[in-house]
């Protein structure tokens, strides 16, 4: 088994809004698709997936309707908003900023300062 | 949220069963991945918002289970708050549609009514309308000649309208045939072009009205009058009817709630102007300038102040009285503009005072209930202490623990609110029907509107958190150990001392509420027993206007004579005379009457037939009654009252003497007994009375003496004046016991309503004392065991209890009494004969409020008393 990664605090809600950007996909979906881009490195904790969807639909980024998953039961599917989408360009940006800053100062050798 | 959960569960096992596990190990594996699914839930729940909803579910729950368990005081508690709400909310009803509310016409704020004052009003000849005293002794009248009122229309530039209106009209209504008594309101063309009405159906008057047309003249009928008379018929505009004979066509209807702007009354039906002469039985007014009869109302330009339109109007109005050249001594009137939007004052007038009364004493019950419920509470939180001891260590917060308490007496506040609501709703506008005796309907409608929904939901939640939030405050502020341990710490105290705080005010609210009551009592007792001058045993009265049915000149005292010897020839009847105002009517005339050579004075007139004083019962002390024979042709005379003669003619014999009255000279041929006529406060005044037949008058007041009660004597009474017009309907038929009991409507209401709230007032404060107290003794039983066993007596253990219960009923009797002094000046003015500071009624009042808590105390005291030294001590 690879080794897997626990995420940081605040970093599930931009995966989230990540996998569903990639299109509509009930609850257990995102949570694979999730662990699919990421090349199995991250671990989520499943239960902990719906607290986290719950959030993002009350505060109008993602939207939900019941639908029928490919093995023919009832699922509720989510998809992104215009918001949703919004929030995502904004926080896939900042989060880029910051991983390079992060980057760059780890790379930092000594006498560099 | 559990579909969506199960389905991510059945997904994961799914695809564990297809890596080769056993389904039912797939099952479990898949919720171990998953991880708490409750826990989750909640905090989904929590991401949308729901975490106070679920909580106050919760909470309600709770409360309900708690108010179910402790049933006695759930039931007990919301039926005094349903009384409270309830009488609230229907009295708030009455004040807003009779005090608060606007008139529902087009923007009701911009009319203005007119009135004058001048002291000496010679342009005035006769008046009629209402009219009172302002402030600076100065008599202010609201009705003003038809000829000013035309001048002021065609020329004030202030106003975008000026219109006219007359009073309440009794008209003899025949509606295919068949005779009735209705009420009309004659108005001036542009009436509801100004008000800015629109009908119901047909059309409403219009300035063309005011010209007769052949067809006949043009009324409306009120929606009321409508629904009442025609069955709510759509095909009555163009129907004719007949009005005092004359012919009139109906044009319209106006809508429900429409009355003009007079709210006391809803006329039946609205007459042009044009129709004066027909409907008024002074003959043509309208051009008369010295006749001011009729109501003035403008609608004031936006961009014009209430001033600049004053003095144009005073200007228009000096001009007319000038053109009209006034024989007797003038002064100019000046203007006075008052508000008109909320209709003319007689309804607020009449219903402010009894009102204010109701509301201060509905308010008071109120209160006493809060603090009343607010000590059961606090008992009732002491017996949950260890609950809430236990839910406080376990880490409940404070604010969590008073939510929940709040939310109890919330739950209950709400439950009476509602059931108090329904009975507002069941009380409907008998408010306002039980102060308003007028013999036509009210022109306001009284409902449960939205403001008055809006003010009981605002009281109960008000009510809710004022009696629940102290004890909810103080139950959870606990020294935890003692409360667990079920032994009482310091709290206790604090919350023995806020139960006498709450015990002293509920004390001195009732105290206010059992001597205002007293004080109403005695009044009505004063009213009722003081000496009327007459006796109304056994006296029938009623009304007749036959000039309502054409009948002018002596035809109509011919008539008026008929009546009364048909009468007097009833079987049973002992005697029977007639006056133009009946007794204790509220109604009265006056004139001028003066000794030739001296200063006239304002006496009270009355025209009356031959027997009068007899039948009435007061005595004749000098000279002759007024005779049939005394008729218009005749030499005229007067009778005059004890008083006025002996004002007039101090130590000598008026009879043959000479007055001047009415314009002429009279020989004055009588004196009789000094009688309370018109109004049961008012001292007997001074008095003339004029035979009927030489002052002449169109509606009389007949009354007659009976050997048996009066009532069963209506059926040949009906006949006796059928037999001399069956077309002319009798009015006002009541007997004159019955006429003192309208005379005494409002102190009879407000002294029954006041007493009744302050027994209930009473009551709640007995259960309050006994409350506490039953509670104290229960508490303190080990220490009187104690006392016992030390060799305390049992007189000394009643003293113990009976002085820790009866310091806060003093405290509350001293504020009491304050009170009571200040509730009596607001009641001044309807008080008779007592004063606000009674020492009999403050003392009696005093004395019942302190033998109601004797009795509250009476039985936790004794049941200190016999408390056994050794069964006490063991209990510790």
């Amino acid at each position: 088994m690879t080794e897997r990664a626990t995420i940081l605090p605040g970093t599930l809600d931009l995966l989230i809004l990540k996998a569903v950007s990639l299109g509509l996909e009930h609850g257990y979906g995102i949570l694979l698709r999730i662990e699919q881009i990421s090349g199995q490195a991250l671990a989520i904790e499943q239960g902990a997936l719906y607290p986290a969807l719950y959030r993002l639909e009350h505060q109008g980024l993602l939207e939900s309707e019941w639908g029928t998953s490919s093995n023919n039961r009832r699922a509720k599917f989510y998809k992104l908003t215009a918001a949703g989408r919004r929030q995502l360009r904004d926080e896939v940006a900042s989060w880029e900023r910051f991983a390079s800053a992060v980057a760059m100062a780890l790379r930092a050798a000594p006498g560099e300062a | 949220m559990s579909a969506e959960m199960e389905f991510h569960i059945a997904a994961r096992a799914e695809e564990l069963g297809g890596r080769g596990l056993q389904p039912a190990d797939a099952l479990r594996q898949a919720r171990l991945e998953f991880g708490g699914i409750e826990r989750y839930k909640e905090e989904c729940r929590e991401s949308l918002g729901l975490r106070l909803a679920d909580e106050l579910r919760g909470d309600l729950t709770y409360a309900w289970r708690q108010l179910r368990r402790a049933r006695a005081f759930s039931l007990a508690t919301v039926c005094i708050l349903a009384l409270g709400i309830g009488a609230s909310a229907a009295l708030f009803s009455t004040v807003d549609a009779a005090l608060l509310r606007m008139l529902p016409v087009q923007r009701p704020a911009e009319l203005r009514r007119l009135a004058w004052t001048a002291p000496r009003s010679g342009f005035c000849q006769s008046y009629n309308g209402s009219n009172w005293t302002g402030p600076n002794g100065e008599e202010i009248g609201t009705s003003f000649s038809y000829p000013v009122y035309r001048h002021l229309r065609d020329h004030a530039t202030s106003f975008a309208d000026l219109i006219s209106f007359s009073g309440s009209e009794r008209l003899n209504l025949a509606i295919g045939g068949e005779a009735r008594l209705a009420s009309g309101q004659l108005v001036s063309g542009n009436y509801f072009r100004m008000l800015g009405t629109s009908a119901l159906l047909g059309r409403l008057l219009s300035p063309e009205d005011d010209r007769p047309v052949a067809a006949g003249f043009a009324a409306v009928l009120s929606h009321g009058f409508w629904l009442r008379a025609f069955g709510g018929d759509r095909g009555v505009p163009g129907r004719t009817l007949q009005v005092n004979g004359t012919p009139v066509v109906v044009v319209g209807v106006l809508p429900r709630g429409s009355c003009g702007v007079d709210p006391s009354w809803c006329p039946d039906l609205v007459l042009p102007m044009a129709m004066q002469s027909a409907v008024e039985t002074w003959g043509d007014v309208l051009t008369r300038p010295d006749h001011w009869y009729f109501e003035v109302m403008g609608r004031l330009r936006r961009e014009v102040t209430d001033e600049a339109a004053r003095v144009e109007a005073e200007r228009l109005v000096a001009d007319a009285v000038r053109a009209a050249a006034p024989p007797e001594p003038y002064d100019l009137p000046r203007l006075l503009l008052l508000p008109g939007g909320q209709g003319l004052e007689d309804l607020r007038n009449g219903l402010r005072r009894p009102l204010q009364i109701l509301a201060a004493a509905v308010a008071s019950v109120l209160l006493v209930a809060c603090f009343n419920l607010a000590g059961l509470l606090l008992a009732r939180v002491s017996t949950r202490q260890r609950e809430i001891a236990t839910r406080l260590t376990l880490g409940a917060g404070r604010a969590r623990i008073v939510r929940q308490l709040l939310t109890e007496s919330l739950l209950l506040s709400g439950l009476g609110g509602m059931v108090g609501i329904g009975l507002a709703w069941l009380v409907g506008d008998q408010v306002a029907r039980l102060f308003l005796a007028s013999e036509w309907s009210p022109g306001v409608e009284i409902a449960l509107s939205g403001r008055v929904l809006l003010f009981a939901t605002g009281l109960l939640v008000a009510v809710g958190v004022g009696f629940g939030l102290a004890p909810a405050l103080k139950a959870t502020r606990l020294d935890l150990l003692p409360a667990l341990r079920g032994t009482r710490g310091t709290a206790d105290r604090a919350r023995s001392r806020s139960g006498k705080v709450l015990i002293a005010l509920q004390v001195a609210l009732s105290l206010a509420l059992v001597a205002t009551s007293a004080l109403l009592v005695r009044t009505l007792v004063n009213l009722r027993s003081q000496a009327l001058g007459f006796r109304p045993e056994n006296l029938l009265v009623f009304q007749l206007d036959p000039s309502l049915n054409g009948y002018r000149g002596a035809r109509l005292l011919d008539f008026h004579e008929r009546v009364v010897r048909n009468l007097e020839g009833l079987a049973g009847v002992r005697a029977a005379s007639m006056s133009r105002h009946g007794l204790l009517t509220g109604s009265r005339s006056s004139d001028r009457l003066s000794v030739p050579g001296e200063e006239g004075q304002n006496v009270d007139v009355h025209y009356v037939a031959p027997r009068f004083f007899e039948t009435i019962g007061f005595p004749l002390l000098l000279g002759r009654d007024v005779a049939w024979s005394d008729r218009e042709e005749a030499a005229p005379v007067v009778v005059l009252n004890a008083i006025l003669a002996g004002r007039l003619f101090p130590g000598r014999s008026p009879i043959g003497q000479r007055v001047t009255t009415a314009g002429r000279a009279v020989e004055v041929v009588g004196v009789a007994g000094d009688t309370k006529f018109d109004s049961l406060r008012a001292a007997v005044r001074p008095t003339a009375y004029l035979p009927y037949r030489q002052e002449p008058q169109s509606s009389m007041t007949f009354v007659l003496r009976s050997e048996l009660p009066p009532v069963a004597l209506l059926p040949a009474l009906r006949r006796a004046v059928a037999e001399v017009d069956p077309q002319v309907p009798l009015y006002q038929v009541r007997t004159q016991v019955q006429r003192i009991g309208e005379a005494t409507r409002h102190e009879r209401i407000l002294a029954w309503l006041l007493s009744g709230f302050s027994l209930v007032a009473l009551a709640l404060a007995g259960i309050g004392i006994y409350g506490t107290l039953a509670y104290q003794v229960a508490h303190r039983t080990p220490e009187i065991g104690l006392r016992a066993a030390l060799g305390a007596r049992a007189g000394d253990v009643v003293r113990l209890v009976l002085g820790e219960a009866l310091a806060p009923v003093g405290v509350g009797i001293v504020i009491g009494l304050a009170a009571s002094l200040l509730a009596g000046r607001l009641l001044q003015a309807m008080l008779f004969g007592v004063t606000p500071a009674d020492p009999v009624v403050l003392l009696l009042a005093g004395a019942f409020l302190l033998a109601g808590a004797l009795v509250a105390a009476w039985s936790p005291a004794r049941r200190a008393m016999r408390i056994a030294p050794m069964e006490a001590l063991r209990q510790e």
